[in-house]
């Protein structure tokens, strides 16, 4: 039985370093329950460190697909959605071996905290996540799918950070499963990205407590989960999903 | 060359016109990649890009620049001026494309 559920796909936590610290586990959980989401994706800049905490913070009041926004050779960003928490961190680590460590300048401009599913602090991110890992963007999508995740091309309205923003035109051999149009360019650029002939989704992008919620993608599916989700953007048994 | 010789030279449109780094301009740097930046730009030196966002300011002060200058008249937004001005780089916009601006410093004698 499809019934319409509401998702955001894309929201940090306060492990990425442009995020407020008010992002944790529990914080994003009760708020994305008060605006009546039902499915959340946690993606963090090149890491999945606070994925699992999410998980346990939503208890199952919500779905919560472990996810995770790398950064390309060509500073293209790019949401790989995953089955679980645990595949998640092994893509991770992969992104993870391709950047620096932090000096105290990457930390000046934002901490990278490892958070348990209660908010307390457990440990910081020591590789500088806001720099561009050595991935392209064939080989970023070609990482997520070996790791059985969702490719999605981030924020693809926005002047910068996005694929084409940085490449100029759409690299459809790619093999992306999605884009995302951001909540401020879903009104005027939704149907210019809908020629794509991708399924399109909305996102918050969220890196502020008050920013989760701005937007949501509808999805008809039987539950709130990475399987569903990937049903319905592949239009299977009726499932669909739609911008709204 | 320094800072008040550069606007003065290109009349650049300061957009931190309290901060302004003592000393001569070592050289300078234009990519609108941030890695490349943060890689290749001199120290001391003036990069010019089209990119306008928080990193720019987070990248100049890793690779130690003096300024930035926007080309194509494009501009940050207020929370990145403030960033700027609080670590001390001085940003400046060109009605120009970064072509003509980095050919205007080349005459005025800077080098990359």
């Amino acid at each position: 039985m499809l019934k319409e559920l509401f998702a955001d796909l894309h929201l940090h936590t306060a492990l990425s370093p442009c995020a407020e610290e008010e992002m944790t586990p529990v914080a994003i959980v009760e708020q994305a329950l008060a605006v009546g989401l039902q499915l959340l994706a946690i993606c963090d800049h090149n890491t999945a460190g606070n994925t699992a905490a999410v998980q346990e913070a939503a208890a199952g009041r919500l779905g919560v697909i472990a996810g995770m926004e790398i950064t390309t050779a060509e500073e293209a960003h790019v949401v790989g959605l995953f089955p679980s928490a645990a595949h998640a961190q092994a893509a991770a680590a992969e992104v993870l071996a391709t950047l620096p460590l932090a000096t105290a300048v990457d930390l000046r401009f934002g901490e990278q905290l490892l958070l348990q599913a209660d908010g307390t602090v457990c440990g910081r991110e020591p590789h500088a996540l806001a720099q561009a890992t050595s991935f392209t963007v064939d080989a970023t999508v070609a990482l997520i799918h070996r790791h059985a995740g969702l490719a999605v091309a981030a924020h693809l309205d926005r002047p910068s950070y996005s694929v084409l923003s940085q490449l100029g035109l759409f690299p459809t051999e790619a093999g992306f499963d999605a884009v995302e149009v951001s909540a401020a360019g879903r009104e005027t650029k939704r149907d210019r990205l809908a020629l794509l002939g991708l399924p399109l989704v909305t996102s918050s992008d969220s890196h502020f407590l008050s920013d989760v919620g701005i937007c949501h993608t509808a999805l008809w599916v039987a539950e709130p989960t990475f399987a569903e989700l990937a049903r319905a953007l592949r239009g299977d048994g009726g499932r669909r999903c739609s911008v709204a | 060359m320094n800072l008040q010789e550069l606007t003065a030279a290109l009349e650049l449109t300061a957009l931190t016109p309290g901060t302004s780094p003592a000393g001569e301009l070592s050289g300078g740097y234009v990519s609108d990649l941030l890695s490349d930046v943060l890689a290749n730009a001199p120290a001391d030196g003036v990069l010019v890009t089209v990119q306008v966002h928080l990193n720019v300011v987070a990248v100049a002060v890793h690779a130690g620049l003096k300024a930035v200058i926007f080309a194509l008249d494009r501009r940050p937004e207020e929370a990145v001026v403030q960033r700027a001005v609080q670590e001390g780089i001085a940003l400046f916009c060109s009605a120009l494309p970064a072509f003509e601006i980095v050919g205007r410093l080349y005459q005025h004698g800077l080098r990359g």
